[in-house]
């Protein structure tokens, strides 16, 4: 006879129901709260990262973190569309590459605060990139040359003047909102209207970016762990006499624009999880203290029938740790309808608001649950040396 | 009342009396620290003059307004004096060490912001020297910069055509006495900026950021900001003139649903604290049962037994609470100091305090109440005959 039945463990929680339930209960809330700020950073991050494109490229001005802070002058950007040899070919032989211009705009939500909101210029080609990415879901796209914007649906409702057949003032000229479109990233917390239009329209006197869709085959070569270029066309443009610029991958540029919120609400959720989770260990230690204490005769029994100090010592620790198992679950279960949950929050690299859900990935679940099991281990590890350590006369002594 | 008894039964089981009074030290510092937090997101709000006007381009924090404005804003009945903004957007060595950089009129900048005090060095320099610049203790301490100090800062908006940093001299190094303004911030003459645009040294945007406008003694705030906004409707640039108060909340405002989402964690904080102290209070009271069953036999009122069981409570909860006050009490000037670029005006209000101290009586008051009522209403012979 080796190991204590587990079933033991199972019944004695189920005896002790009270103190089961408020412990499984109170590492629950620990683990809800640290999966809602990881699902948050999930869902802010995956908006970012996952619809990124690797085949597009992002020219920026150097020295610029984000494309508000970005600047081309109509000549520098025809610089580069023109002489660069890397971007692939539409069927008539043109290539696909665009340059735009972004600001961020006042506007008004509709439950009365502001909020910034990413206006872009874009030129048909911008279009011919994403290809399917960009879509319109409701009316038509803008046309060329005339004062209309299409707006990104997970805006459009949260905008006043943002529906359908709205007038959005720009300065002195108003626009007429003429479509709604869908992309599975952030441009669908945009407007979009046409370049030239856009770039009277708000005094924009520079263009802010540049992107292509780049051939097969050609080294971007951006190093975004160093934010520094390593090789290939990034190494080249660099160092280029007439237009220097900084070029990275769609996903690259994206990447770097969620880090800063990104790194905060991971360093909240660590905290988070530090403080909380030493509160819910001892509260832990203090249940099975607890079981402990009232199951002293049973341990001087076992200890008297042959078991082990040991496997004493891991039958309590597999009791702690089931508290912390079903507490991971109580914790996911109590978490779980904030997936999907639509929120915004800002951009601080372009002071504009995002529009993303909440995401709970297996993973995340997976981590809470492991993270409740540690809690659980942790708190029972002194009650099970202490349980494990009991002489049998002595304990049996006991009334 | 058994005091002594009070007393016993909380250290008998030292181990897990500590416990749990950790969790609600932890526990009740969370609560303050999150609060502190939310309550740092408007503090400027808060402390804004009410007779500063901010005049801003209506399109977009991002677009310029022409300098041509800042006579006609000066005309405009019951206005003081007008004073340009510029966001610079330097950073020292590496873009990482952020601060806030603002090219401002010198002259109506003290005038307008008697609550920017100089603390060290000389205001008089700062008027006289063009290159001269007042820096917040906090980024003053953070990057050791002292008076007399030449600060170089790369321009990333203003970039010098020579590849060269800009250069600063520290003239003084100032402390706000209001949250509105942070201390953190560098001030410097906008004239500074202005020369080297004109002569190509640096190339960047031109225009002004925001105008900020004084108000005369007894001006109405809302008849001169709609006097300004009225004279630029047809353009160039259309204007929105808002009081400080409004401006610093329009930042509050896109900072969106962080309140919400801080006092959703806040919730599931009390929640968690709230389960631990009733679960170690229903622990308690099983075991002691016998003694109750004892103190009812020697003759001890229902009352007075329910009175034993809810004050061991409140100890160990009010013992909590009270070190967790403390903890956030005694750690905000660490926090001010590292939270003093992301959260400006970080304080543990006496807001708060009571709040935490309202939540620590209330938790102890809650978890209390449902051992000490089995115990009022147990009977004797029962509570005799309960083992431990």
């Amino acid at each position: 006879m080796a190991l204590v039945p587990l079933s033991y463990n199972v019944r004695s929680l189920w005896v002790r129901k009270s103190a089961t339930f408020l412990t499984v209960l109170g590492i629950g809330a620990t683990v809800a709260v640290l999966a809602g700020v990881l699902a948050l950073r999930s869902g802010f991050q995956g908006l970012f990262r996952d619809n990124g494109r690797d085949d597009i490229a992002v020219f920026l001005r150097q020295g610029s973190t984000n494309e508000g802070d970005s600047a081309f002058t109509r000549e520098r950007a025809e610089i580069l569309t023109k002489t660069l040899d890397v971007f692939e070919q539409d069927a008539s032989g043109k290539p696909l590459v665009s340059t735009e211009t972004y600001l961020a705009v006042r506007m008004f939500k509709t439950d009365g605060g502001e909020t910034n909101v990413p206006v872009r210029g874009v030129q048909p080609t911008t279009f011919a990139i994403f290809g399917d990415d960009v879509r319109v879901l409701e009316g038509r796209t803008f046309t060329l040359g005339a004062d209309e914007v299409i707006v990104g649906d997970k805006i459009a409702s949260r905008l006043r003047d943002g529906g359908l057949g709205d007038t959005i003032q720009f300065n002195t000229t108003p626009f007429r909102v003429v479509g709604v479109f869908h992309h599975a990233g952030a441009f669908s917390s945009e407007i979009w209207g046409d370049r030239d239009r856009l770039m009277e329209a708000l005094e924009r006197p520079v263009l802010n970016r540049v992107i292509g869709r780049i051939k097969p085959g050609v080294d971007i070569g951006w190093d975004d762990e160093d934010d520094k270029p390593k090789s290939g066309l990034a190494l080249q443009l660099d160092a280029d006499p007439q237009v220097p610029c900084k070029v990275m991958t769609e996903r690259q540029y994206l990447m770097s624009q969620s880090a800063a919120l990104g790194a905060v609400l991971l360093v909240l959720g660590q905290v988070l999880a530090i403080i909380m989770g030493i509160a819910a260990v001892f509260t832990a230690t203090n249940t099975m203290l607890s079981a402990l204490a009232a199951r002293t005769r049973e341990i001087g029994i076992l200890l008297s029938l042959g078991f082990k100090p040991w496997a004493i010592f891991l039958s309590f620790l597999f009791e702690s740790m089931l508290l912390g198992l079903f507490g991971g679950v109580v914790g996911c279960v109590l978490a779980y309808p904030i997936h999907g949950t639509e929120t915004g929050t800002m951009n601080f690299n372009t002071f504009t608001e995002v529009a993303f859900a909440f995401r709970l990935t297996p993973e995340l679940l997976a981590q809470a649950v492991g993270f409740s099991i540690v809690l659980g281990l942790l708190g029972g590890a002194w009650p099970a040396f202490r349980a494990a350590s009991m002489e049998p006369t002595r304990t049996m002594r006991r009334e | 009342m058994p005091w002594r008894l009070v007393f016993k039964n909380i250290t008998k089981h030292w181990l897990r009396s500590t416990l749990t009074v950790g969790s609600i030290v932890l526990a009740i510092f969370l609560l303050c620290l999150l609060r502190s937090l939310v309550v740092a997101l408007d503090a400027g709000v808060r402390a804004s003059a009410v007779d500063r006007l901010v005049v801003q381009s209506s399109v977009s924090l991002f677009v310029y307004l022409p300098e041509s404005y800042e006579a006609k804003i000066a005309e405009v009945d019951g206005v003081r004096t007008v004073c340009r903004w510029n966001w610079f957007g330097g950073y020292y060595q590496e873009p990482s060490n952020f601060f806030a950089q603002f090219a401002t009129d010198v002259d109506d900048f003290l005038t307008a912001y008697p609550e920017v005090e100089v603390i060290e060095g000389s205001v008089e320099d700062f008027r006289r020297e063009r290159q001269a610049c007042l820096v917040g203790a906090d980024t003053a301490s953070r990057f050791g910069f002292k008076v007399g100090d030449n600060v170089p800062l790369i321009g990333a908006l203003f970039p010098r055509t020579d590849g060269q940093p800009w250069n600063f001299k520290v003239a003084g190094i100032y402390r706000s006495k209001k949250t509105n303004v942070d201390n953190s911030t560098l001030f410097f003459h906008t004239e500074y900026l202005e020369k080297a645009l004109e002569s190509g040294e640096s190339g960047g945007p031109s225009g002004v950021g925001i105008f900020v406008v004084q108000l005369e003694p007894g001006a109405d705030r809302v008849a001169v900001a709609g006097a300004i906004d009225e004279q630029f409707a047809g353009g160039p640039q259309r204007t929105q003139t808002n009081t400080e108060a409004e401006f610093q909340a329009q930042f509050v405002s896109m900072v969106g649903n962080v309140p919400l989402f801080v006092s959703s964690i806040g919730m599931g904080v009390m929640i968690a604290i709230l389960l631990a102290a009733l679960n170690t209070m229903l622990m308690a009271a099983r075991e002691q049962t016998r003694d109750v069953g004892v103190l009812k036999a020697l003759g001890f009122s229902d009352g007075s037994v329910f009175g034993l069981m809810i004050t061991q409570s409140l100890i160990l909860c009010g013992l909590g609470g009270a070190m967790g006050i403390l903890l956030a009490k005694a750690t905000e000037p660490v926090l001010i100091y590292l939270l003093s670029t992301t959260f400006p005006g970080y304080a543990v209000t006496g807001e708060t305090l009571q709040l935490a101290v309202f939540v620590t009586l209330g938790i102890g008051v809650f978890a209390g109440i449902t051992p000490a009522w089995r115990a009022k209403n147990l009977q004797v012979i029962t509570a005799l005959r309960a083992t431990a």
